[in-house]
C-alpha cells in the first residue's frame, strides 16, 4: 500500500477502497510510508456525508496562534483544530486514547514511558511527522528565558521531565517520579520543528513571540483535522479539511466531515445569541438562565437545545485562614471547623440555582462537580438549607445570639466583610443571597465586590480579606491543580503557602495528593479523591455552592451530536452537516 | 504636549492595582516561576520610571512596544483595526455633515416655525440617547425586521464574493452605524450651523446685502451661510481628533473589528503599550486635525490670513 497521497486523496470518497486498509494494515511493514488510521470510537454515524461548512462563533479574539504561548481559550480554541498531541482524552468516557502515538508502554520503574508514534502522519504542508518534532516540542517548552505554557505541565515537584529519540518513530519519555496522570498530560500539541526551529534558535523569549496573530494562516502548519486559511482581526477565523487527517470514521471514511469550519468573533454573548437565532451560526453555548427562553423557541429556529450534564466548575465561599491576612477575633471564627460547617446550613442552594441559574444547576457540596461521573463522590452528605439547624450548631460551638446579633464565647459580635469580583454578575447574585441568610443568624456581613485585579491583589500580595466568593473552573483530574488544595500551593486560598500544614486535615490533603500524583490505578486514585472530597465536606474550609449544567444549543442541520463529561458536546471533526449543503 | 499626555497615562495606568499578570496568578496551572520570567520579559520587573524612558525612547524611533497579550508590535496590532475604525468614522462624519448643515440652515430660516420645533425635539433626541442604547436598539431592529445584517462589517461567504459584491456588503454593514453614529453627530451640528446661522442673519452686512437688492438667495448661501460655517470648521477639527475613538463605545455592541474592542480589553487587561500606543495615535490625530481646520479656516474665511 505505497501509494501516492495524491492518489489516496482521489480515493478518499471511494467507501470500497477505503475499506481495504484494515486489512492491509494487518500485514503492514513497519515502513514509515505506510499509513495506520485511527478509527475515531464515536464516528459511528452511517448518514455522514462529507462537505458543507460549520459556522460556530465567539467573543474574543486569538492572542496568539502559539500554543506554548496561548494563556487563554481565545488563543487554544482558535488554534485547537490544527494540531495534535501524543494523545487524546475521548469526550465521552474521559479516557486517554492514541493520537500521534499509536500505541506506548511504561517501563518497570514506572517512569519511562516509550511512545511508538503513528506512521504515515503528514504535516499539513506535506513533511512527515517524526520523533523530532516530538523532541522539538519538547526543547521548546522547556528553553531558556521562555514562558512556555507545557513547561509547569512537564515539571514535578521542580524537576522536568527528560527524553530521548530512540528512532524517527519512538519517543521515551522519563519522569523524575513515577506520576500516575502523565498520560492526562502527555497531550500537548505537538509542534512542526521545520517550521519553527530558526525561531527558537533566537530562544525561549523569541519563540513564544514566533507565530504572532499576524502571521500568515498558511505557515501554521499542524497535523490537525483543519488548516487555518484566513484571520480577519475581530471578524471571523476560517478553516479548511485536511484531506489527509489520520483519523477515520467507523466506515473507514476519511474525518472530518465538514469541508469548511468558520467561526466568526462578536464582541459579547448577546451578539453571539442574536447570530444564532439569525441563523447565521450553527451552535451557541447557552448560559444557564437562557435555558428556557431558547427551549421555547426551538421550532421557530430549527435548533435543538442539549440538556447537558454539570460542568467541572463551581462557585465557592472561602475563609481567610491565614494569620498574615486575618487578626483575631475573626481569624478564630475561620478556623473553627464548627463555625463554617454551622454556615454551610446557611446557604440557600436552592435559592441560588433558581435565581441565578433559572434551575440549570446542581448544588454542589464538594470540590469535585457531579459532571466529573469519574471521580465525584456519591456518598458526601448533602448540607441542607436550615437557618434553624446553623443557628443550633453554633449555639452547640459558643456562639450566642442576643437579640439580633450573633456574638462568640468571648462576646465579640460575629461580623465580618464578604467579597468577590465586580464584573461577575453571577457571583454579585450569589453574594447577595448569602449575605441575606447570615444577617439573618446575626451576623453583620459587609457585602463589598471590587474589581477583580484588585482582588487579585489582595490574595496574592497582602492576603488582606476576610471572606470571599470565588470560582474554580476544575477540571477531570484534581490532581493537576494541586497548587489550590495543598497547604503548600501559592494559590491555596484559605491559607496558602504554608511551610508546614498547620492542621491534620490539612496534612492528610497533602498526603494523599502526593499519593494520587503517583498512583497508577485509577481505582485507587478514586478512593483517594473520595477520601479527600470527604476531609474538605467535613472541614469545610470552601463553602461550594452549585455546578451550573451546560445547555448547547446545536441547529437540527447538524448530525452526530453527543454529549460528553463536563457538559462537553462532539468534537468538530465527527460532526457534519445532513445533506451536505450550505 | 504627547509628552505630558503619556506620563499622564502611565502615572494613571499604574495607579490602579494590579498589571497584566494579576489574572495569571489565579492560574493554578501556572507556577510563580513562570511568571517571574514573563514579568522579567515584559520588562515588568524594571523600575516604573525606567518603563517609562525605555518605551518613551522607543517611540522617539518609532517603536511603539509590544502587547503583552498578544507579544506582537502594538503597531501591527492597531493597524490592522485602524483602517475600520476610518472607515466607519468618516462614512459617520460625512453622513452628518450632510444632513446636519443643510437642516441647521433649514432650520435658521424658518425659525419658531413648525418644521424647526420638529427638529429642535428631534435634535435633544439626538443628543440625550447615548449609542449603547441606540446601538442596541438597532440591532434588535435588524435582527427583527431581516432588513439589516446584525452587527460586523462583512458577512460569513465575504471571502467568495467579486470585488464589487465584497464593497456592497461592506456598505450594507455601514447602513446601521453610521446612521447611530451619524445620528448623534447630526443633533450637534445642527444646532450649531443653526445658531451660528441665527447670529449671522443679524448682522449688519446681511442686512446691507438684503437692502442692496440682492435675491434672497444669494444673500444666504452667499453672505450668510459662508461666514455661519466658519466656526464649524473648528469643530472639524477637533472631529478629526475624535474619529479613531468617537465609535468606541458603539463598535463593541456594534461588533465593528475596531479599535474599540481593542483599546477596552488592553484597558481592562492592563495591556499598558497597546493603551499608551493608541492614545499617542489620538494625540496626533487632534493635532493634525487642528492644523488642518486651521489651514481650511485661513482659505474658507478671507477675515483669517497668515503671512
Amino acid at each position: 500500500m505505497s501509494r501516492s497521497l495524491g492518489v489516496r486523496r482521489r480515493l478518499a470518497l471511494l467507501t470500497a477502497v477505503v475499506l481495504m486498509w484494515p486489512a492491509a494494515l494487518a500485514g503492514a511493514a513497519p515502513a514509515a510510508e505506510v499509513f495506520s488510521p485511527k478509527v475515531h470510537p464515536d464516528a459511528d454515524d452511517p448518514a455522514a456525508v462529507h462537505g458543507g461548512a460549520y459556522v460556530t462563533g465567539v467573543i474574543s479574539d486569538p492572542k496568539t496562534f502559539n500554543l506554548q504561548a496561548a494563556q487563554e481559550t481565545s488563543s487554544t480554541e482558535a488554534v485547537g483544530l490544527l494540531f495534535d498531541g501524543l494523545v487524546e482524552m475521548n469526550f465521552r468516557t474521559g479516557e486517554i486514547e492514541p493520537a500521534l502515538a499509536e500505541s506506548w508502554t511504561l517501563a518497570d520503574d514506572r517512569g519511562t514511558w516509550t511512545f511508538r508514534l503513528r506512521r504515515g502522519v503528514k504535516w499539513h504542508d506535506g513533511r512527515p511527522f517524526t520523533a523530532a518534532d516530538v523532541d522539538f516540542t519538547l526543547r521548546a517548552a522547556f528553553a531558556p528565558g521562555g514562558v512556555s505554557s507545557e513547561r509547569d505541565v512537564l515539571t514535578f515537584d521542580g524537576k522536568p521531565v527528560r527524553w530521548r529519540v530512540v528512532d524517527p518513530l519512538t519517543i521515551q519519555i522519563v519522569m523524575p517520579k513515577p506520576i500516575g496522570f502523565f498520560l492526562r498530560l502527555a497531550g500537548i500539541a505537538i509542534l512542526p520543528k521545520h517550521k519553527l526551529e530558526a525561531a527558537l534558535a533566537q530562544g525561549g523569549a523569541a519563540f513564544i513571540r514566533a507565530w504572532g496573530v499576524n502571521t500568515p494562516p498558511r505557515e501554521l502548519v499542524g497535523t490537525g483535522p483543519y488548516r487555518m486559511m484566513q484571520y480577519v482581526p475581530g471578524q471571523r477565523l476560517s478553516y479548511a479539511r485536511w484531506t489527509e487527517y489520520w483519523k477515520t470514521d467507523k466506515q473507514g471514511r476519511k474525518l472530518p466531515y465538514f469541508d469548511r469550519v468558520v467561526t466568526v468573533i462578536v464582541p459579547n454573548l448577546e451578539a453571539l445569541r442574536l447570530r444564532f437565532m439569525a441563523r447565521e451560526t450553527d451552535i451557541y453555548a447557552a448560559r444557564p438562565r437562557e435555558y428556557a427562553d431558547l427551549k421555547a423557541k426551538e421550532r421557530e429556529g430549527a435548533f435543538t437545545v442539549i440538556d447537558g450534564r454539570e460542568g467541572y466548575g463551581s462557585e465557592l465561599l472561602v475563609f481567610n485562614q491565614n494569620p498574615a491576612g486575618v487578626t483575631d477575633p475573626k481569624l478564630t471564627w475561620f478556623r473553627d471547623t464548627r463555625f463554617r460547617r454551622a454556615l454551610q446550613h446557611a446557604i440557600d442552594r436552592d435559592g441560588i440555582v433558581a435565581q441565578v441559574y433559572g434551575g440549570r444547576a446542581t448544588p454542589a457540596y464538594g470540590p469535585i462537580s457531579r459532571g466529573n461521573t469519574v471521580y465525584y463522590n456519591q456518598s458526601l452528605p448533602a448540607f441542607p438549607y436550615d437557618l434553624a439547624r446553623a443557628e443550633r450548631q453554633l449555639a452547640e460551638a459558643g456562639y450566642v445570639k442576643s437579640g439580633d446579633r450573633l456574638r462568640d464565647g468571648a462576646g465579640n459580635a460575629v461580623a465580618f466583610t464578604l467579597t468577590t469580583n465586580s464584573e461577575n454578575n453571577d457571583r454579585v447574585a450569589i453574594g447577595n443571597i448569602v449575605r441575606q441568610d447570615l444577617v439573618k443568624l446575626g451576623i453583620r456581613v459587609t457585602f463589598a465586590p471590587e474589581a477583580f485585579n484588585s482582588l487579585v491583589a489582595r490574595l496574592d500580595g497582602s492576603r488582606k480579606w476576610e471572606t470571599m466568593i470565588m470560582g474554580l473552573t476544575g477540571s477531570i483530574e484534581p490532581g493537576t491543580g494541586r497548587n489550590v488544595w495543598v497547604s503548600s500551593g501559592s494559590i491555596n486560598m484559605w491559607h496558602p503557602g504554608q511551610k508546614k500544614p498547620s492542621a491534620a486535615w490539612e496534612a492528610e490533603i497533602d498526603q494523599l495528593f502526593e499519593q494520587v500524583a503517583t498512583e497508577f490505578d485509577q481505582n485507587k486514585r478514586k478512593a483517594a479523591y473520595h477520601r479527600w472530597q470527604q476531609i474538605m465536606s467535613e472541614q469545610s474550609p470552601m463553602l461550594f455552592f452549585t455546578n451550573p449544567k451546560s445547555q448547547v444549543a446545536v441547529r437540527n442541520t447538524i448530525g452526530s451530536v453527543k454529549t460528553g463529561l463536563g457538559g462537553a458536546i462532539s468534537p468538530t471533526e465527527i460532526l457534519y452537516r445532513r445533506g451536505g449543503g450550505r | 504636549m504627547l509628552l505630558g499626555i503619556t506620563l499622564i497615562t502611565f502615572v494613571v495606568m499604574q495607579l490602579a492595582p494590579g498589571d497584566f499578570l494579576s489574572e495569571m496568578r489565579m492560574n493554578p496551572v501556572v507556577s510563580p516561576e513562570r511568571i517571574e520570567q514573563m514579568r522579567h520579559n515584559f520588562g515588568l520587573d524594571q523600575p516604573k520610571p525606567v518603563q517609562y524612558l525605555r518605551w518613551l525612547g522607543g517611540l522617539l524611533r518609532g517603536d511603539f512596544g509590544y502587547s503583552f497579550a498578544f507579544q506582537i508590535p502594538v503597531l501591527d496590532l492597531i493597524g490592522t483595526r485602524v483602517g475600520n475604525t476610518l472607515l466607519l468614522n468618516v462614512s459617520a462624519f460625512l453622513f452628518a455633515w450632510v444632513i446636519a448643515v443643510p437642516l441647521g440652515i433649514y432650520s435658521a430660516l424658518n425659525n419658531y416655525r413648525f418644521g424647526d420645533h420638529a427638529l429642535t425635539v428631534g435634535a435633544l433626541l439626538g443628543i440625550s440617547l447615548p449609542t449603547f442604547f441606540t446601538g442596541l436598539l438597532g440591532l434588535y431592529f435588524a435582527y427583527e425586521t431581516k432588513w439589516l445584517p446584525i452587527g460586523g462589517m462583512t458577512s460569513v461567504e465575504y471571502d467568495f464574493m467579486d470585488p464589487f459584491g465584497k464593497m456592497a456588503d461592506v456598505a450594507w454593514h455601514l447602513v446601521l452605524p453610521v446612521i447611530i453614529l451619524g445620528l448623534g453627530g447630526i443633533a450637534g451640528l445642527m444646532r450649531q450651523m443653526r445658531a451660528n446661522m441665527l447670529e449671522v442673519m443679524e448682522q449688519d452686512y446681511v442686512r446691507t446685502a438684503r437692502s442692496k437688492g440682492l435675491a434672497g438667495g444669494v444673500v444666504i448661501w452667499k453672505h450668510a451661510v459662508r461666514n455661519a460655517i466658519n466656526p464649524l470648521i473648528t469643530l472639524f477639527g477637533f472631529a478629526l481628533g475624535g474619529l479613531l475613538s468617537g465609535s468606541a463605545i458603539l463598535e463593541n455592541i456594534i461588533g465593528w473589528p475596531g479599535l474599540g474592542n481593542l483599546l477596552l480589553e488592553a484597558v481592562q487587561k492592563k495591556d499598558l503599550y497597546v493603551v499608551m500606543g493608541s492614545l499617542v495615535i489620538g494625540s496626533i490625530m487632534l493635532v493634525t486635525g487642528n492644523l488642518i481646520s486651521d489651514l481650511l479656516l485661513a482659505y474658507v474665511d478671507p477675515r483669517v490670513r497668515y503671512d
